[in-house]
């Protein structure tokens, strides 16, 4: 029986294994991908400052930290059921069943497919599966490539794309369908886009977000947003263009791009098809809580944090007695938010369990400010109102500890 | 449009499944197998979820649309059917 099991080696189930070993607790932690680091693996980006964030350096020192440390840490093990035992849990995976007094599910977030037809070709790929061959495999997608769906997560994955070589033709929005209404609606995108100007070496995109927080300056650049595309890191981004379908007959061969109206509606006769041999899918990202819905956590549906969410509290305990959650399952969020909160469930794990306890209620005070502050500090945020959601589910997590 | 690739599901399969049975949405997604493939609709659930809010109607609640079962990931029978020897 080990003290506490991770599931889940990024930025959240890293530093909360640290803070774990620091107060001498046994752990283990374990995650399905071969290497430790989770999504920030994948990560390269420049932040306003202009320093670079480089996600393999980040994972590496959280790696080294936690490994002298002593925390034991498992790759290339998934785990499929988590069942409540009467002293703590049990874990199964493929490499056995584990015991422990306390757990954290720190596993992150998933991507959403955005089906339009043809995305079961070979050569199709969600925005994610292109960066983590890219920056992690280091093996190149294809010749020229064009991308479905423009987010905050897709802008920054095709400049990674880009910074690596491998050329891209343009970012469009999906065609609409029941699944794509969202991400095809050029107006819902130009808020995301809006969002993520700061970031853009783009004057027009700059000056738009300033101008799109007003709803009818937003309506206005929709409608008289550039037919060439507006140009980021020199990739031409439409929001009035969207893929209909994908053609090929064994793998991608082109796609049939169409221009839309403000409504994202296609315009009839517009149909052009562009020659590709890979096309990168971007749905967005949910949290990946499947495992917390096994062990029995009660869940919400808050839209800001991206779907459903295990309940839990500022301190990531959950209502279930030893069940801890931290990083994108609580919501999606950038890396350096995950690791904030993997710290503080470090330190509530600890609190939970030490025999010690000096000066721990101060340490976990501290440990939710820097959420708070690095979540304030965030130069990528997936959603606008995060902030909002957080406070949902505290008052959610209130009212069920009141309830039972 | 397929769907669900596990298990080869369109969007006209859920579509018309619906309209046939007017029945809910997890009857839909027995009837049709969409997102009870080899993946465990770790692709397709929120394009299920999304397909089925608009066809029955339902809004997303607060429990998981469509219930989760272990195993949560695809695993072989002898890891499943083995003694619970412990690691």
């Amino acid at each position: 029986m080990r003290d506490v099991v991770i599931i889940g080696a990024g930025p959240a189930g890293l530093s909360a294994a640290i803070a774990c070993r620091e107060w001498d607790l046994s752990v283990l932690i374990i995650d399905e991908f071969p290497k430790p680091g989770g999504r920030l693996l994948g990560q390269l980006h420049q932040e306003p400052d202009g320093e670079w964030w480089n996600g393999i350096k980040e994972a590496g020192k959280l790696l080294n930290h936690a490994t002298e440390l002593g925390a034991d840490i498992r790759c290339g093990v998934s785990a499929h059921h988590i069942e409540k035992a009467d002293n703590g849990f049990k874990v199964h995976t493929d490499a056995g069943v584990f015991d422990a007094e306390q757990l954290l599910i720190a596993t992150g977030a998933a991507e959403s497919a955005a089906p339009i037809p043809g995305w079961t070709l070979p050569g199709v790929m969600s925005i994610g599966a292109a960066q983590v061959m890219t920056n992690v495999h280091r093996v190149r997608v294809g010749e020229r490539g064009i991308v479905v769906g423009v987010n905050v997560l897709s802008a920054a994955i095709a400049r990674e794309l880009d910074l690596a070589g491998t050329e891209l033709h343009s970012m469009v929005l999906p065609a609409k369908n029941p699944v794509t209404k969202h991400y095809g609606d050029p107006g819902e995108v130009m808020d995301g886009l809006a969002r993520i100007a700061h970031m853009a070496p783009s004057r027009i995109l700059r000056f738009g977000s300033i101008l799109a927080r007003a709803g009818w300056v937003r309506r206005l650049a929709v409608r008289l947003y550039p037919k060439r595309g507006v140009k980021v890191w020199g990739i031409p981004v439409h929001i009035r263009k969207a893929a209909l379908k994908i053609n090929g007959r064994d793998r991608v061969e082109s796609v049939t791009v169409c221009n839309i109206d403000p409504a994202g509606k296609p315009i009839e006769g517009s149909e052009r098809t562009i020659p590709v041999d890979f096309v990168c899918i971007a749905g967005g990202l949910y949290p990946l809580a499947e495992l917390a819905a096994v062990a029995g956590c009660p869940f919400r549906y808050i839209e800001e944090l991206g779907g459903h969410v295990p309940v839990h509290n500022e301190r990531m305990e959950t209502p279930i007695d030893g069940l801890y959650v931290a990083g994108n399952i609580t919501g999606i969020e950038s890396a350096k938010v995950a690791a904030a909160q993997g710290r503080l469930a470090g330190l509530s794990i600890v609190r939970h369990r030490a025999k010690d306890k000096a000066g721990l209620g101060q340490r976990i005070d501290e440990a939710m400010r820097h959420v708070t502050a690095i979540r304030e500090q965030a130069t990528i945020q997936f959603h606008p109102e995060v902030d909002k959601g957080r406070s949902k589910m505290e008052n959610i997590f209130k009212e069920y500890r009141k309830a039972t | 449009m397929i769907i669900c690739r596990c298990e080869e599901v369109t969007l006209e399969d859920i579509r018309d499944t619906f309209h046939t049975y007017k029945c809910s949405a997890r009857e839909v997604k027995l009837r049709t197998r969409a997102g009870m493939g080899y993946c465990g609709g770790r692709t397709c659930r929120p394009a299920v979820d999304a397909v089925l809010e608009e066809v029955t109607g339902e809004k997303p609640g607060d429990d998981l649309p469509l219930k989760v079962q272990p195993p949560v990931r695809p695993v072989s029978l002898s890891v499943l059917g083995g003694d619970g020897d412990h690691a």
